[in-house]
């Protein structure tokens, strides 16, 4: 009945405007236990709060070929641990290690990025700057 | 015709509850001593950044005392977090709200010092805010709940002692991002903040919750103070990252959503 109604794309609108407001969420979706190994293109860096994402588009290796999804801390912490807007770019070729989702699906929770063209090491390790003072 | 008349009447019959009520004590401008006497209290300012890992350690080895029927409770989100299924206390953005503020926060707070008031603030989510009234007064006898209360101070030496009552029943009191409890009727949070080294924030709370503890549970949550521009707080609207940038059908910057999935996190796009 809906589909009479409303057209593919004014229903995909009203599902997405529907769903719930789901930003600040818990990493346990993340298997901590596990690392995997991307290499890949980056397709989108988005620095916003709660968490910073980025999309790596992933076409060798032995992992899953495709757009995985990986998610960080918020833009202030990843300030405080020398990041910023600018410390990755669309088109960049990196190696990342994520922890992945435990559904399987394309994602992970960040642990390490290595831009391919600089030799740059990106981290992410909060307990690096719990200590006083700086 | 009768509209008027009847207008007036309306007027007069509201006015009552227009009117100040008496209990309504005015609260007077700050002195130049008010203002003095913050010279005497503790250095609080700069940034402080939770240590998350001593969080942790705290539950790990202090774990509150959960009544029987809610440890059950407890257990099983622990175990869905474990499997990889969090429930995600947080994912409506709704504020964490005290006491869970200082005991599960991942993000820097600043305390700000004004006479007749602390004021904690937090960075994330974009809703952390405690007022802390320091000037005497008493707490309402009926104040409205809320996520972070009715919080009253007092000095005790270099000591802040906080005590805050009329938290929302539905704030969580919570050991992580996944795993809590509504905290409850009746709860009552004291908290006494202090420096137990020239950077280092110690903040000890008694967690009273009659509906889901068995007595009160007492932890002690740490803050490291940073000075570093980079530290400074920044804007951390909770909701933002549900949206991403767009232009709507004028050419004007604007948002639409983003694809997640039901724990939250960003779903990448399928070719």
């Amino acid at each position: 009945m809906l589909k009479k109604i409303l057209s593919p794309g004014a229903l995909a609108a009203t599902l997405a405007i529907a769903a719930p407001s789901l930003a600040h969420h818990s990493f346990a979706m993340f298997d901590q236990t596990k690392v995997v190994n991307l290499r890949g293109t980056i397709s989108s860096y988005r620095w916003v709060n709660p968490h910073v994402s980025l999309f790596v588009e992933v076409q060798e290796g032995p992992v899953k070929h495709g757009v995985w999804a990986v998610e960080l801390t918020s833009p202030g912490n990843l300030t405080r641990l020398g990041w910023s807007r600018q410390s990755l770019k669309v088109g960049d070729k990196v190696d990342i290690e994520v922890n992945p989702l435990r559904d399987g699906a394309l994602g992970g929770g960040f642990r390490k990025a290595t831009i391919l063209s600089t030799g740059q090491v990106l981290q992410a390790r909060l307990v690096e700057i719990e200590k006083p003072g700086g | 015709m009768i509209r008027a008349p009847l207008f007036a009447l309306a007027l007069t019959l509201g006015a009552p509850a227009l009117a100040a009520p008496d209990n309504d004590p005015i609260t007077p401008a700050p002195t130049a001593r008010d203002w003095l006497e913050l010279a005497h209290r503790p250095d609080w300012s700069g940034s402080w950044f939770p240590v998350i890992s001593d969080q942790f350690a705290q539950v790990n080895t202090n774990p509150p005392p959960w009544k029987p029927e809610v440890q059950k409770q407890i257990d099983h989100w622990d175990a869905e977090e474990k499997a990889g299924r969090p429930r995600g206390l947080l994912l409506d953005c709704l504020p964490h709200g005290v006491p869970t503020f200082y005991l599960i926060t991942h993000n820097s707070i600043e305390i700000l010092q004004t006479p007749g008031r602390v004021t904690i603030l937090g960075e994330s989510d974009g809703n952390r805010l405690v007022r802390i009234w320091t000037d005497g007064r008493k707490a309402p006898t009926d104040p409205d709940p809320s996520f972070h209360g009715y919080n009253i101070g007092v000095w005790q030496g270099d000591t802040l002692a906080v005590s805050t009552t009329a938290i929302l029943p539905q704030t969580w009191l919570a050991v992580s991002e996944a795993v809590g409890i509504a905290i409850g009727e009746g709860a009552h949070v004291d908290q006494k903040f202090h420096l137990i080294g020239p950077d280092t924030l110690a903040v000890d709370l008694t967690i009273t919750a009659p509906a889901v503890l068995t007595r009160p549970w007492q932890t002690r949550r740490l803050f490291t103070r940073k000075r570093a521009r980079s530290f400074e707080i920044v804007e951390g609207v909770c909701r933002q990252g549900d949206f991403e940038e767009t232009t709507d059908k004028w050419g004007n910057p604007a948002w639409r959503p983003v694809a997640q999935s039901t724990d939250g996190n960003v779903v990448a796009p399928t070719k």
